[in-house]
């Protein structure tokens, strides 16, 4: 018959049931023990006191053991009850109670996998934070530089526009279209240099043959 | 009349009266069995001496023993608290008593009954975790639209800049 250690009581108790019963029994069968001489050296002591008393002190000494023995037979009798109750109905925790510390394994009752699995999930949550975090940076990263670009493009509409306001400012009529109109010339001039020099190799070439 | 509440059941002594009825009880039946009539027997030849000190030597002898052993459990009560342990265990098995499938016991692994202590903290971090993340998704995209418009913009610009100058071929 395998003992039970009541291990779960002594988490609650603070000590284990048995232990506890022991340590009364063992107290109780002292001052058993203790009163018993109390009385035997009660009574040799009155003995003396006796003049010519026939009883000897080993007669006593017997008489003291046959009440000890009988007493502690009943005692052993009577603290077995005692105890079997007390383990049974009072420093006992039944087996569908749990103990109010413990809900946790209840609500929570993980297995290893699960748990594992949570674990992991987190150190997943917590890349992707990271992750996020990056994306942010770079986003921010980009909106700053998009500042610079526009701050410089929006410097050059205003020199265009800047260039427009001078014309109008010096009535110059369309300097735009002057401008263009040279433009074009300047090109249409360019280009008829490149017929000039194109046609004065080919001549130079021709004179060569001949 | 039927429907009504029968007679109101005496609610079950808790753990300590049932401690103190035990202890009680032992001490009474210790006495009983070391009765007088006993103890004058064993010591028959004292008392057939001194009928009247037998008597009064066993009451003290009887009165002793009961007072060490009462004092020593009131100890025993005081030292580990037990009043109050076993009041507070009535109520525990009290809220328990309608369930009726054995409890959580530890399983003697440490690593094992540690886990489910931990799984609280660890669904309170993952929430934690989740927020953070959604709220860095939402400051995100508010970033990455503003982003986007700022490119329309750069291209609008550089349109602008275009006919500016094709303007002014």
């Amino acid at each position: 018959m395998s003992v039970d250690p009541m291990a779960y009581e002594a988490q609650f108790f603070g000590f284990t049931p048995q232990t506890c019963m022991l340590r009364i029994y063992i107290a109780f069968q002292d001052y058993l023990f203790e009163m018993m001489l109390v009385v035997e050296g009660v009574i040799l002591k009155k003995l003396d006191a006796i003049p010519g008393c026939q009883i000897s002190p080993s007669q006593i000494r017997k008489c003291t053991e046959k009440f000890l023995l009988f007493m502690k037979d009943h005692f052993d009798k009577l603290f077995g009850r005692m105890e079997e109750v007390l383990l049974q109905l009072v420093l006992n925790i039944p087996r569908n109670v749990l103990l109010p510390e413990d809900k946790v394994h209840e609500q929570y009752p993980y297995s290893k996998e699960e748990f594992q699995a949570l674990q992991e999930e987190l150190q997943q949550l917590q890349q992707q934070c990271r992750a996020e975090a990056a994306a942010g940076e770079a986003l921010r990263a980009e909106l700053e530089e998009q500042k610079a670009v526009m701050a410089e493009l929006e410097k050059i509409l205003q020199w265009f526009d800047g260039l427009e306001n001078i014309c109008r400012e010096h009535g110059t009529g369309n300097f735009k279209e002057s401008f263009a109109f040279l433009t074009q010339n300047s090109k249409k001039l360019q280009d008829a240099l490149k017929d000039v020099e194109e046609k004065s190799k080919e001549l130079e070439r021709l004179e060569q043959l001949l | 009349g039927d429907g009504g509440a029968g007679p109101a059941v005496p609610a079950a002594p808790g753990r300590a009266q049932v401690f103190s009825t035990v202890v009680d009880t032992f001490l009474e039946k210790l006495v009983t069995a070391g009765s007088y009539q006993r103890f004058a027997s064993c010591y028959r030849c004292f008392y057939k001496l001194q009928p009247q000190l037998t008597r009064s030597i066993y009451d003290q002898f009887i009165s002793q023993l009961q007072s060490s052993i009462k004092e020593e459990i009131q100890e025993v009560k005081n030292e580990g608290n037990l009043e109050g342990l076993f009041n507070s265990l009535d109520k525990i098995v009290e809220e328990a008593k309608d369930r009726e499938e054995p409890a959580w016991r530890p399983s003697g692994t440490p690593e094992e009954d540690v886990r489910s202590a931990l799984v609280p903290y660890l669904l309170k971090h993952r929430s934690y975790l989740l927020k953070v993340l959604r709220d860095k998704e939402e400051e995100n995209r508010k970033v990455a639209k503003s982003v986007l418009a700022g490119r329309d913009k750069i291209a609008e610009l550089q349109q602008l800049i275009q006919a500016r100058k094709q303007a002014w071929q």
